[in-house]
């Protein structure tokens, strides 16, 4: 871990760039700034970064259209996602051309650095092993979004949910997890668990879909290990009677 | 004018004096004119009856005088005839004539008893023998009787004539003539000739030879005993209030020879005089009278006939009279007790007339007192009126309309009242129509403005946020300004979860709609609730009806709006109570189907102000709460064209009512979503 890490920040706003740059400024990261989508595109031209926080709305290129370009240029490029005007649409678009993660404005700095030492970590595991599989084993026929949850559809209206395999691989070992109490309402797109891991940071998970939280895997709260060890059948989160399955999977992938 | 004003004023009188005044004149001119025209009649009658009454007596009168003057024919013809007389005459014995003709004279009370020669020249006069040889060949009596007649009559002898007869005779017809009322005017101071009933026969012997004439006569003058005669015969006497009733009279032309019409002193009025009048009519016109006529000191009821000598001239006047004054008073008395009667009759129909006008007045006083009363205001008021006459049915027709009027009235007032009462709901929902457009508005504006804004809000807020967060790290743990930025960041957290609120707001979405049955949503969201801190003292009770028809819509909004209600009422009820969860279907009055949600607390209430204020967005009572809960439940429900209302008392709790409609044409369609 010799080489410093690249990380552009992408802002319309110089306040905001700067605040967020000194919140994130460490040792072994290198933090440069952008106000605009050009401006970020010229830059990474020049600097390949390994992580890059985009603001979602800009003038000119936006920050959709900066993830769209970037991704294709540089797939494994991380991407955060930055919003003033968080919508369920725009986080579920993020996440679904391969956004690492979607934070509404306003964040803390814990909040922002528990996302960039996630995507670090990610990183260097996937650089320290990288001849182990990526997402290599995902079931066929699930329905996901890239590096958060999937969505197993049983039935037109039954559901079950969990957390995609690599997810754990940006953060620590498990040390508690919430989950939705049976009879809650989740939403596509907005948080319906928490994960806290032994370096004390909390996760946001996002749910695959809507409904209503039919039952909930108990099993996990004996065992959580269960969790990354088997992430698509016994580490199922929960299930779902599903509200609106046909809007919700255009936000999801579906694995072949 | 005048009469019209007279009218004017008869007509502002009350009725009973107008009815009384109608009735009263009515009987004055009629009992007036019935006694005028009955007096006349009456008049007429007694006085025609009373006329042919004198009319015969005069007759009767008559007879009594020619019974008289007969009676002196019979003496001197029955004398004439005695042979002694004829005898005596032939012979000349002068002494035996007056004898014999004394004793005839004083056996039939005449006068005078003279007998003549066929030359007329006086032979014997018994009552002064001395004097003879005068001739009486002028004296158409005696002239006639030499002829061969018998000839009876009234006369009027001259004073030489009387006192060749006798003295006394000419001092018994010497009369004073005694100045009368009324009467013709006449020099003469004294009357001296006599009226005499005298008769005369010839005296024929055996050969049919006229051998001299007999002449007898009564003198009428001072002479009573035929009018008192005629008196006793006719009147019986009769006297009224001391004064004879029937009278009669002998006039020697216009004066009163023989009468027994007295004067006031007591005095028989011979000397007096008859009046013009009568004089004209029978004196010298020579007809009958029969009138009433003053007679010296009294009026009477009279007949007059002229007395005629035998030549025909008129010398005198026969009279009878009856006192009028017992007729007059009879008429009086009639007069009297018919007016009387009259006017007794006249008080008793006042009376009479009184008591209906009474009974006609008093009914239509109490309808005027009714009217009155009821132009006052009190429809209540009854005339009672038992009779079923018009006035009855007046009364009737009366109540009637007063009863019309008061239902009027009620209708009316009623009418006012639902008006009252329909504008009144007519405003306030027209008001809430108008806070609900407002209220849309508000939200809409709202929602384009909270989009705008949270984004430029939320940029400065990351600054803050992460700058003071950078220099609370900076710090010692110790650090006195540490409060202050933890103070900073704090409240910059809760910009953002305004704005944050304000997003989700903003973010109106098209609901999602698909059948739901409302009471298992419902009793969804009151499942995960029930088991949380806030409700711990607080007993939720649940009256949902059942067969609630499903309703379109998007049951993850509405279960928002389910928990912003129970939130709500948790929280405006921190030491407990009850929460009361009622569904229910009802019908509005455009007959349209509504199934309501009630929640109602028993909480500390919302005071009336803050009513109108409740779904504006950002508005709270709470310390804590972006104020956009119930805003949001609002646009929500606005979404599935629903309303919210409150109903609220402080202290005693809050009612939310959510109406959603149930709309038959979205299930046609069947569960498709937008």
């Amino acid at each position: 871990m010799n080489e410093k890490k690249r990380i552009l920040v992408v802002d319309d706003e110089i306040n905001v760039c700067k605040s967020i740059r000194q919140a994130i400024l460490r040792e072994d990261c290198e933090v440069d700034m952008a106000l605009s989508g050009e401006e970020a595109l010229k830059k990474d031209a020049q600097k390949a970064y390994d992580l890059v926080i985009t603001d979602l709305m800009m003038p000119g290129i936006s920050g959709l259209d900066l993830l769209r370009e970037l991704k294709a240029r540089r797939p494994e490029v991380d991407i955060i996602m930055i919003t003033g005007y968080p919508t369920i649409r725009t986080a579920v678009e993020s996440i679904k051309l391969g956004a690492f993660d979607y934070l509404p404005k306003p964040f803390t700095p814990a909040q922002l650095r528990n996302l960039v030492h996630r995507v670090l970590k990610k990183r260097q595991q996937v650089q320290d092993q990288p001849v182990k599989q990526k997402p290599k084993d995902i079931p066929p026929g699930l329905f996901y979004m890239i590096g958060h949850t999937w969505l197993k559809v049983e039935s037109e209206t039954k559901g079950r949910v969990g957390i995609m395999a690599d997810f754990f691989q940006s953060i620590g070992r498990l040390v508690s997890l919430d989950l939705p109490e049976v009879g809650q309402i989740v939403q596509q797109g907005e948080p319906c668990a928490m994960l806290v891991d032994d370096m004390n940071f909390s996760y946001r998970i996002w749910s695959p879909a809507s409904g209503r939280v039919t039952g909930v895997n108990m099993s996990l709260k004996e065992n959580l290990d269960v969790l990354p060890k088997d992430p698509y059948e016994e580490g199922w989160l929960f299930t779902l009677e599903l509200s609106s399955l046909e809007e919700d999977l255009e936000g999801l992938v579906q694995s072949k | 004018m005048f009469r019209s004003t007279l009218y004017q004023k008869f007509m502002n009188l009350p009725l009973r004096a107008k009815f009384l005044l109608s009735f009263f004149l009515v009987i004055f001119f009629g009992g007036l004119l019935i006694l005028t025209i009955g007096t006349r009649i009456e008049h007429k009658t007694i006085f025609s009856l009373a006329q042919a009454k004198v009319r015969h007596d005069l007759a009767a009168a008559w007879m009594v005088y020619n019974e008289r003057l007969n009676d002196i024919r019979d003496i001197v013809l029955f004398n004439s005839n005695r042979d002694s007389l004829q005898k005596a005459l032939l012979n000349n014995q002068r002494q035996v004539l007056l004898s014999y003709l004394n004793r005839v004279r004083e056996q039939f009370k005449l006068d005078i008893l003279t007998l003549t020669d066929a030359q007329g020249k006086v032979i014997c006069r018994p009552t002064q023998p001395e004097k003879r040889g005068d001739d009486k060949s002028s004296d158409p009596f005696i002239q006639r009787s030499l002829q061969g007649q018998v000839v009876v009559g009234t006369d009027v002898l001259s004073r030489e004539d009387l006192l060749l007869e006798s003295p006394e005779l000419a001092q018994q017809a010497f009369i004073r003539v005694v100045p009368t009322p009324k009467a013709a005017p006449q020099t003469e101071k004294v009357e001296e000739r006599g009226l005499v009933l005298k008769a005369s026969a010839p005296l024929i012997d055996n050969r049919g030879k006229i051998i001299g004439v007999l002449y007898g006569a009564v003198l009428l003058n001072n002479n009573f005993e035929i009018v008192d005669r005629v008196k006793e015969i006719v009147y019986k006497g009769e006297k009224y209030q001391g004064i004879d009733i029937g009278t009669a009279t002998i006039f020697l032309y216009d004066l009163r020879v023989s009468t027994n019409v007295l004067e006031a002193n007591g005095r028989r009025a011979i000397g007096t005089r008859v009046s013009r009048e009568v004089r004209q009519a029978v004196l010298i016109e020579g007809q009958s009278w029969v009138d009433r006529a003053f007679v010296v000191r009294d009026w009477y009821i009279t007949a007059y006939d002229p007395i005629r000598n035998i030549e025909g001239q008129i010398i005198g006047i026969l009279y009878v009279g009856m006192l009028e004054r017992p007729y007059i008073d009879l008429r009086n008395k009639v007069m009297m007790t018919f007016a009387g009667m009259a006017g007794l009759s006249a008080i008793i129909l006042l009376i009479i007339l009184f008591s209906i006008t009474s009974s006609i007045i008093h009914p239509v006083k109490s309808l005027a007192e009714a009217t009155k009363r009821i132009a006052n205001g009190d429809l209540n008021h009854k005339v009672v009126i038992p009779y079923r006459d018009e006035i009855g049915e007046l009364a009737q027709s009366f109540n009637q309309m007063t009863e019309n009027l008061k239902k009027a009235n009620q209708k009316l007032l009623q009418w006012g009242k639902t008006l009252e009462k329909r504008v009144e709901e007519r405003t306030r929902e027209l008001k809430e129509a108008q806070d609900s457009l407002i209220q849309s508005a508000k939200l809409a504006s709202l929602g384009k403005m909270a989009a705008g804004v949270a984004h430029e809000i939320n940029n400065p807020l990351t600054s803050i946020l992460l700058n003071t967060h950078l220099l609370l790290e900076s710090l010692e743990p110790d650090d006195p300004r540490r409060e202050s930025l933890e103070m900073i960041a704090e409240e910059t957290t809760r910009c953002a979860s305004i704005v944050k609120g304000l997003l989700e707001f903003a973010r109106q979405s098209p609901p999602k709609k698909r059948k739901t049955d409302i009471n298992s949503l419902l009793l969804n969201t009151v499942q995960l609730l029930e088991n949380q801190a806030a409700f711990q003292n607080i007993e939720i009770k649940k009256n949902l009806a059942p067969d609630l028809p499903p309703l379109e819509l998007d049951s993850n909004k509405v279960k928002q709006v389910f928990w912003n209600m129970m939130i709500n009422a948790a929280e405006a009820m921190p030491r407990g109570g009850t929460l009361a969860i009622t569904t229910r279907l009802s019908t509005d009055k455009n007959d349209k189907k509504h199934v309501e949600i009630i929640f109602s607390d028993t909480g500390i209430g919302i005071p009336k102000e803050n009513i109108p204020k409740l779904f504006d967005p950002f508005f709270t009572t709470k310390v804590s709460g972006t104020g956009l809960g119930l805003a949001v439940s609002y646009g929500i429900i606005k979404q599935h064209k629903g309303n919210i209302q409150v109903e609220s008392q402080v202290g005693r709790g809050s009612t939310f009512i959510i109406s959603l409609p149930v709309e038959k044409e979205d299930r046609r369609q069947g569960g498709s979503h937008e």
